[in-house]
């Protein structure tokens, strides 16, 4: 009897937290979508109703003006069998994005570590690294463009100091995508200080306690900091792909696409096509490989996550 | 908080909605056309029923742009009845800028274009027919500066420009060198010459000295232009030609245009008496011969008034030099009516009044940035002498031969007036021809190569 | 004895350690701003000083007339309003509107919850310029905002970027939940603890998505270009590109032009920074 009774009471009182963990999650989904109503409108309305336009736009031939004709798939046969630019610039563009995404990652790795020594203006110099990030990129293109210059630029000045001959920086087709990822690396600021954030969390006691067992410096670094590191690398390796492979401002601004079609990037293919030809649903195609493209990098990223970046626990 | 998320959630909700009816009409060509609200003038400009408001766009710097609001200032107050406004674009985004705004039917009513754009915008309907512009003048626009589709014209040029050959008669009195001559022509060869004579290294010998040091030149003899569609000019000369006479075949494989293409690039590869250019941008008279580091120059006639008129040192002006034939090309951007505008006879109106020299004047040709457009500029003396005879221009013995009776002479159009899709064939022709300038790949061979695509880019297919 | 002459020398070590990487940093620093000098110098000078060979190292007259010069056809505070008429609304909704949606996809359960997450992960691979043709129409044609600031703000109010909520949803993870789970048991609500909890506590964050927010702004001429017509509505990244002349490129103004642009943005970063960077070190992030 009493038994059967508690069980009631029990049973009750279950139930009861049940319903209010109902209410609870009733309330919580409905504050769940009014606080995304402003995202779930962006995403639809800016982001995957345009995406789907531009899929069904690339199916057709049309100029900007007058009615689309119906062309199935000859957009995208024609980018990959006929067209002068497209998979050179695929090749271009995965080329700079290698060279500029492992080349900000080490020298806003290098950063990091070196400002997050005991050194005198520390501020100071944090402010000057993150500098480039925040000027106008066009004008900060402008500007090494004075650098680069064969006939009058500074680096060809003081090659010439020392006696080597002029370098043809951004006019060579071998030297412009490298020369273009110096820039790219230069413009990281935005890495080193989501970097310095992550080297500040490294737990000390694990140096400490590395130290104890006589580890050297380069054995912690790689063995304590490196590991504990691995989420920050993955978040900005992820942030600096998908800004490359995106890349189009130093074409615009420095290159023009050459010297020939060497530094043509997708984008800029793309650009062209539309804005310049008003071949409008002919660079809707381009735009759509391009998204695939980086989908398809991002998500190799994500796959391989799991094999190295190193996760305490984690949350959710 | 609350009152904040409120409002945002107003905000997008309209948005939402508005979006909502919008995505069943995908169709672009659909969407009715919108009163282009072309100014947002002050709220005191409330239309008075007569007044006829006209856009007309207009690339250029700043200070270009403020010389082009003060014609049509003056415009205004001549035409109390229409009201221009100028619309400046800046020079780079300009094609861009016309291209968005021809599909969202949002053109102005008027403005200058690109040349390598106006065959395309007509085929596409996008141009008003501006035939009757000239209809009973006694003076017509020079046959070379109309653009014509099927032998129509469907635009005229607002200026017309040829190309020439800029000299520093400073570096000239120093080397010993005597100028060229403002009516005999050199030949190619004897130009090459007189380069090495006047390009020289650190030490000061000259590139036909034996001791001559190639890298450290301080001063070049020369700098052939480049930038791409000049390059048209030397094909011409070297009796080649990039499209048959009848527009209707691509014949830029030919040797003669191979060999025209290299004789330029080895001027530096070879010769070392020019500097080493991409070709990409027009800034082949303000970088060299203006920038005092080059004693000759080919460009066009705009820089009269736009590069050398801030030279340090007195310039002089000759013909072109000669592989075979003596030829140079002219150009200029037209002045267009779109098809989009409301009011296109008012419009065709504004650009009529504006074409005409005495309005253009002070601004444009008496500084020598635009040369006259109509014919009887280079035929009747008096005019001419009105037009050159000022300090803004080199000598008139020297100008009048060596440019104003070589427009008149030896100027053909350059392809883009009678041939369509030249922006996207110079574009190709400028990524191909990268390498010859490095000295990668000779001319030929790229030309070989890129033929077909080429000719593909020509044909539209 | 053998210990404290190990100490001494790990001192030693430490101190030779310290000192090389600070000579570095500082060999690092000043490759760093040669090109910020460069194009400094640059602005100082005459065209045809900036084509000569050898190039100066220091401008040979400080010509500090060239700014005024600059300034008379590049109207700076009239385009940095109007920049600023874009970029404060922007940057102020994009980061209201990314924490609302970083907090929800941190904290709250709803159905529904790992296909938007999907969505808003999907749409990081989106570039701007994919979608720019069919925005541009539906914003002209359909809205009728053509040569308006609108089309340039509005989206901002609508989530602020994938980017951001993912950077937010982020640093939420972080805190720890006992924090609101103690606020709700005093009987407060979502939004209740979105304000009062969270939003103090992920301060940081929400000043590094505005930073973001303004850099990506700043640097938009394509959008910029496409949407406005009227140069009184000019912007500082469309005025800076107007100097590229069709004829002629005045180097020197533009380069006056330049450097006055850089200036907001330093300004910009020194107001946010202190938050900024201590900021980050608070919290900091874990994936």
């Amino acid at each position: 009897m009493s038994t059967t009774k508690t069980s009631v009471k029990q049973q009750r009182a279950a139930l009861r937290k049940a319903a209010r963990n109902n209410k609870l999650l009733r309330s919580e989904n409905r504050a769940a979508y009014i606080l995304l109503i402003p995202s779930i409108i962006g995403l639809i309305f800016l982001t995957y109703v345009p995406l789907v336009e531009v899929l069904g736009l690339s199916l057709f031939d049309w100029r900007g003006v007058g009615t689309p004709n119906f062309v199935g798939l000859g957009n995208y046969i024609r980018l990959f069998t006929k067209d002068p630019y497209f998979v050179d610039s695929i090749k271009v563009t995965i080329f700079y994005s290698i060279l500029a995404v492992f080349g900000s990652i080490i020298y806003s790795f290098i950063v990091a570590l070196l400002l997050n020594r005991k050194i005198p203006a520390r501020g100071f110099f944090r402010a000057l690294f993150y500098l480039p990030y925040v000027l106008p990129a066009m004008a900060v293109y402008l500007g090494w463009n004075w650098l680069y210059e064969t006939n009058y630029g500074l680096f060809n000045y003081l090659l010439s100091l020392i006696g080597v001959d002029k370098v043809m920086f951004i006019a060579s087709k071998d030297m412009v995508v490298p020369s273009l990822a110096l820039i790219a690396i230069w413009l990281s600021g935005n890495l080193i200080v989501i970097f310095l954030a992550g080297l500040q969390n490294v737990p000390r006691v694990y140096q400490e306690a590395a130290e104890i067992d006589g580890a050297n410096a380069w054995n912690r670094f790689w063995n304590i900091t490196v590991p504990c590191m691995t989420p920050i690398i993955f978040y900005n390796l992820i942030m600096s792909l998908v800004t490359n492979l995106q890349v189009v401002t130093p074409a615009l601004a420095l290159t023009n696409g050459g010297p020939g079609n060497s530094s043509r990037f997708i984008s800029y293919v793309m650009y062209q096509y539309a804005f310049k030809d008003g071949k409008f649903s002919y660079a809707c195609a381009i735009s759509f490989v391009l998204f695939l493209l980086i989908a398809a990098f991002s998500s190799l990223l994500f796959l391989s996550s799991s094999s190295w970046v190193y996760s305490e626990g984690g949350n959710d | 908080m609350k009152k904040l998320i409120a409002l945002l959630l107003c905000a997008s909700m309209a948005l939402g909605m508005a979006a909502c009816t919008s995505s069943g009409k995908q169709d672009p060509t659909d969407a009715p056309a919108t009163d282009a609200p072309a100014t947002d003038g002050p709220a005191t400009d409330a239309p008075d029923g007569e007044k006829v408001e006209i856009t007309y766009s207009y690339w250029g710097t700043p200070d270009e742009a403020a010389s082009v609001q003060e014609v049509a200032d003056k415009y205004n107050a001549e035409n109390p009845g229409v009201h221009v406004t100028v619309m400046a674009i800046p020079n780079e985004e300009y094609v861009t800028k016309l291209n968005t705004m021809a599909v969202a039917k949002e053109l102005p009513d008027c403005g200058i274009m690109n040349e390598g754009g106006v065959l395309d915008f007509a085929a596409k309907g996008l141009l008003a027919d501006i035939s009757s512009m000239y209809e009973g003048a006694d003076s017509m626009p020079l046959d070379s500066i109309t653009f014509k589709s099927e032998g129509q014209p469907v635009a005229y040029s607002a200026a017309n420009e040829i190309l020439f050959l800029y000299y520093n008669k400073d570096m000239f009195d120093a080397a010993g060198v005597e100028y060229p001559s403002a009516t005999e022509p050199m030949t190619w060869d004897e130009f090459v010459n007189t380069a090495k004579l006047l390009t020289l290294d650190a030490n000061g010998n000259n590139a036909t000295s034996a001791d001559f040091d190639a890298n450290s030149i301080v001063q070049y003899g020369c700098n052939v232009d480049n930038w791409t569609w000049q390059l048209e000019v030397w094909a011409l000369s070297n009796g080649g030609r990039w499209f048959s006479e009848d527009g209707k075949e691509c014949t830029i494989n030919s040797p003669e245009v191979a060999e025209s293409i290299q004789k330029v690039a080895d001027l530096y590869l070879v010769d070392h008496v020019a500097p080493y250019r991409p070709g990409l941008e027009d800034s082949g008279i303000q970088s060299t011969i203006a920038a005092g580091n080059v004693a000759m120059a080919t460009g066009g006639t705009w820089n009269v008034g736009t590069c050398m008129n801030t030279a340090e040192f007195e310039y002089g002006v000759a013909r072109l030099p000669v592989m075979k034939n003596e030829v140079t090309i002219c150009t200029g951007g037209p002045q267009v009516v779109f098809s989009q505008s409301k009011h296109p006879q008012e419009a065709m109106d504004f650009i009529k009044w504006y074409m005409q020299e005495e309005n253009s004047w002070d601004s444009l040709i008496a500084t020598g940035i635009w040369m006259p457009i109509l014919e009887e500029y280079y035929t009747d003396e008096a005019l001419t002498h009105k037009w050159v005879d000022n300090p803004n221009f080199p000598a008139y013995e020297e100008f009048k031969p060596a440019v104003v009776d070589y427009a008149m002479e030896k100027a053909v159009s350059t392809c883009w007036y009678y041939i369509p899709h030249t922006n996207e064939f110079i574009e190709y022709l400028r990524g191909i021809l990268g390498p010859v300038w490095t000295g990668e790949q000779t001319a030929a061979d790229v030309l070989a190569d890129g033929y077909e695509t080429l000719n593909s880019i020509f044909l539209d297919n | 004895m053998k210990k404290s002459a190990s100490i001494k020398s790990r001192k030693r070590q430490q101190r030779i350690a310290d000192s090389s990487a600070f000579a570095v940093l500082i060999l690092l620093a000043l490759i760093a701003m040669l090109p910020i000098y460069w194009i400094f110098r640059s602005s100082l000078m005459t065209n045809n000083e900036l084509f000569a060979w050898p190039p100066k190292l220091l401008p040979p007259n400080w010509l500090f007339s060239n700014y005024s010069a600059a300034l008379e056809y590049f109207p700076f505070w009239k385009y940095l309003k109007n920049t600023m008429i874009i970029i404060v609304p922007s940057v102020l909704a994009g980061t209201i509107t990314a924490t609302m949606g970083g907090y929800a996809f941190a904290r709250l359960r709803f159905a529904g919850k790992k296909f938007l997450f999907t969505l808003v992960i999907g749409s990081m691979f989106l570039p701007t310029m994919v979608t720019l043709i069919p925005l541009y129409i539906m914003w002209t044609n359909l809205f009728h905002l053509s040569d308006s600031f609108l089309p340039l703000i509005l989206p901002y109010f609508c989530g602020g970027g994938a980017f951001n909520i993912f950077l937010v949803r982020q640093f939420v993870s972080t805190i720890p939940r006992e924090l609101d789970e103690a606020a709700m048991i005093d009987g407060a609500g979502f939004f209740r603890i979105l304000s009062s909890i969270i939003v103090p506590a992920i301060k940081s964050a929400m000043i590094t998505v505005a930073m973001l927010l303004f850099v990506q702004m700043w640097n938009d001429l394509l959008q910029q270009m496409i949407y406005i017509n009227s140069s009184e509505k000019f912007t500082i990244a469309i005025g800076l590109s107007q100097f590229k002349g069709s004829l002629k490129s005045d180097w020197s103004a533009i380069m006056c032009a330049t450097c006055m642009s850089f200036v907001p943005g330093i300004i910009i970063y020194l107001i946010g920074q202190r938050y900024f960077v201590e900021g980050i070190v608070m919290t900091g992030m874990k994936n």
